[in-house]
């Protein structure tokens, strides 16, 4: 879980996650392009995050990190305060936008890896930039009252 | 490999477009929002600034914060952008963190959608107080 005490977010734990994301999206999308199969790490990776948004113990780059980067000093833990439902609302965003680019995949992969190109290009924004558009639309679902836990 | 051509082509142009439409949404909101009083604040003889934040928002506390920590004897109104949606829309705040610079008679002068660096936030400070000893002078 990102989440140690109540209210604390390990952002360490949210940029492994990010990390991966990008990684495994550009491995499928070049990879594919010698290799057509590789393209199943985009399914892959949309069932690990929408598992991993409802279940924590199932995002694998998340226990990555608190199972062996983080004991080992690999990756040292950043803690801030912070509440993690709009970093689980986007990465659930992402899980269902590469559900979508999956589905795509074998019919129309252009589309397919396009939409899969715009996550990784998200988590890339969020990774160096610190913008997080998943947490914008939490917020804005907040404010239209649509999302209770916001306040 | 042309199917990841055209692929990255695509996304390509869906960055581009949604990059143009932020700037876009950006713009139109900064000038609908320009000239704005803010009626809960007291009015105040100094610039200050209207921070608008939320629990969820993570940049405010990473970025945002410390860079308001850094400027000097400046009055800062956080504000609740959900609790105080009335004040939020007013200002047309669609993205946290969002910071308006006001002047000493309470009018908005600059609006920043998304994280304002320092040095940013003290540039607008300045302009906003050369803005009054100009109206000063002329009146």
């Amino acid at each position: 879980m990102a989440t140690s005490p109540r209210g604390v977010v390990d952002h360490s734990a949210l940029k492994v996650n990010q990390t991966g994301i990008v990684a495994t999206v550009l491995v499928a999308f070049i990879g594919s392009a010698f290799f057509r199969p590789a393209l199943v790490l985009i399914p892959l990776l949309s069932v690990m995050l929408l598992l991993g948004t409802f279940v924590p113990q199932l995002a694998l780059f998340k226990q990555i990190y608190f199972k062996v980067l983080k004991p080992r000093g690999i990756v040292k833990p950043r803690l801030i305060q912070d509440r993690p439902e709009p970093h689980n609302f986007a990465q659930g965003m992402g899980g269902v936008v590469l559900a979508i680019a999956s589905l795509f995949l074998v019919p129309l992969p252009v589309a397919g890896l396009a939409l899969s190109l715009l996550v990784a290009v998200l988590a890339f924004v969020n990774l160096a930039f610190g913008y997080c558009l998943g947490c914008q639309i939490y917020y804005q679902l907040g404010r239209a009252g649509l999302i209770k836990a916001t306040r | 490999m042309s199917t990841q051509l055209w692929a990255l082509a695509a996304a390509g142009v869906v960055v581009l477009a949604a990059a143009g439409l932020e700037l876009w949404r950006s713009r139109r909101a900064r000038a609908l929002s320009l000239g704005l009083g803010a009626t809960t604040t007291a009015v105040d003889a100094e610039p200050y600034i209207l921070y608008f934040t939320g629990e969820g928002c993570t940049v405010c506390r990473t970025h945002q914060e410390p860079a308001l920590a850094k400027l000097e004897g400046v009055r800062i109104e956080k504000v609740d952008a959900i609790a105080e949606r009335e004040l939020a829309d007013r200002f047309h705040v669609y993205t946290l963190p969002t910071t308006v610079v006001m002047s000493g008679d309470g009018k908005s002068v600059q609006v920043n959608y998304g994280y304002a660096p320092a040095n940013k936030l003290e540039r607008q400070l300045s302009e906003a107080r050369g803005g009054e000893l100009r109206t000063a002078v002329s009146a």
